[in-house]
């Protein structure tokens, strides 16, 4: 199972990424600035943007979904209850792991921001996907949940898992590091080794960094341990 | 100085809060009442019970700047330099006035280079800072941030940041989920199910949080 980008040009008006490179089973992170192309590229690897050059060949990819940064533009159902059945999806347990136990009744709308991202992030991460594609997963999720939702997306053994994300204090555990550098999508390789090759690393990772610490992986509890082990 | 008294408004119930004038950071778990408590701080809302003055005055007689989390949903205007002049000219001030200000603010926040562009062409983060220098146009009594950089990299976090703390505004209130940022501000105030935990200092608050996954990098190894 992979997915290879073959000279891939992607354009939007005026705005040009280039990317080349294989994403092959398990957990990928890409990072890169704010407008630098992350979204695009995410819409891209989801078939929802055809390249300009270049092509995208999938090798036995047979489902793939695409989390969109605001949550409220997945939302289908009138009702928690509505929204969970349209994802095909029993209403308790997905409910339960959103910590929305017992308020299936209500008004999907009325959620606050990061209550519907748990809800949709739940509903996505109730099955297997070949292609799970997520566009700024932790935007609007307090740390408590960037935390469980970290766990979950780390542990996600099959599949190809592509997390695009500027979050810079909590993230999963990732096999290899993309970062988008002056208009190029760049594979830093496999952690750790791809850790110091970062140019803009998230800030706790840089402090780690910096103190002369490298860390096993990109988690806050790795690079605490790494932090902590070389302060003594 | 904000004071809150005997509050009672959907899920928030803060009997007496004090909070002093500078940068507030306010955080918590999702639903705990930010969002609540900052549309009420910025006369969005009205409370259906108790009272809230800054500096003696009710929100909705002050000059209040607000950005959201989706600021594409707030922007109204199509090109950069007229959202950013958009406070200014519902107010009628001179147009050689507007434009000067325009100008300013934009290279403050370092998006002068944006003035020209098309609204529904930026990036959401491009976006927050664009609502951002709306908000600060008007140089405002009170600026309300609602978990706004949830959409910022590091570096745009760090330029609004900057602006922030360079500004002349008495009182910032900021909602974030970010906890370094919370650390480096003069006040922190953590909410759970509407109520307020912990006020104070971020040292004194961030003590009481320790082991929580709300600590700072920067607090892990003390």
């Amino acid at each position: 199972m992979r997915v290879l980008l073959d000279d891939v040009i992607l354009r939007r008006g005026s705005f040009q990424i280039a990317a080349s490179g294989t994403f092959s089973e398990g957990v990928h992170l890409v990072t890169g600035r704010v407008g630098s192309g992350k979204s695009t590229l995410a819409l891209a690897l989801a078939g929802a943007l055809p390249p300009a050059a270049g092509q995208i060949v999938e090798d036995g990819i047979m489902s793939r979904t695409l989390a969109l940064p605001f949550p409220g533009y997945h939302v289908t159902g009138e009702t928690l209850e509505e929204e969970v059945a349209s994802w095909g999806q029993m209403t308790a347990p997905v409910l339960d792991a959103a910590g929305l136990t017992g308020r299936g009744g209500e008004d999907v709308l009325r959620c606050s921001q990061g209550e519907l991202k748990r809800l949709v992030l739940s509903c996505m991460l109730a099955r297997e996907w070949d292609l799970l594609i997520l566009d700024e997963p932790y935007c609007s999720l307090d740390c408590a949940w960037k935390v469980a939702f970290s766990g979950r997306l780390g542990e996600r053994r099959t599949g190809i898992t592509v997390i695009f994300t500027h979050e810079d204090e909590i993230l999963p555990r990732v096999d290899e590091i993309w970062e988008i550098q002056d208009g190029r999508l760049v594979p830093l390789g496999r952690v750790p080794e791809a850790i110091p090759r970062w140019s803009r690393p998230p800030r706790y990772i840089r402090t780690a960094l910096d103190a002369g610490a490298l860390p096993e992986n990109i988690t806050p509890g790795d690079v605490r341990d790494a932090l902590c082990r070389t302060r003594g | 100085m904000i004071g809150i008294t005997g509050l009672s408004h959907r899920v928030l119930e803060i009997p007496d809060l004090l909070l002093p004038a500078g940068r507030v950071a306010v955080i918590g778990p999702n639903g705990g009442g930010k969002t609540t408590l900052l549309r009420l701080l910025a006369g969005i809302d009205l409370p259906i019970a108790g009272e809230i003055l800054i500096d003696g005055h009710p929100p909705r007689s002050r000059e209040v700047g607000w950005v959201g989390e989706q600021p594409e949903r707030e922007i109204l205007f199509h090109r950069v330099s007229d959202e950013i002049a958009s406070p200014l000219r519902f107010r009628h001030d001179p147009c050689p006035l507007v434009d000067e200000r325009v100008k300013v603010v934009a290279g403050e926040l370092g998006i002068g280079g944006l003035l020209g562009r098309e609204t529904r062409d930026l990036s959401a983060g491009e976006k927050a800072m664009v609502s951002l220098g709306a908000a600060l146009a008007a140089r405002p009594d009170i600026l309300v941030l609602d978990e706004t950089d949830s959409n910022l990299d590091q570096e745009s976090d760090g330029a609004m940041e900057g602006v922030i703390r360079g500004i002349s505004c008495p009182h910032v209130l900021q909602a974030t989920q970010r906890m370094e940022l919370a650390a480096r501000a003069d006040h922190v105030l953590f909410l759970e199910r509407g109520r307020v935990l912990h006020a104070g200092s971020p040292s004194a608050v961030f003590a009481a949080l320790s082991g929580t996954p709300f600590l700072p990098p920067s607090r892990w190894c003390r």
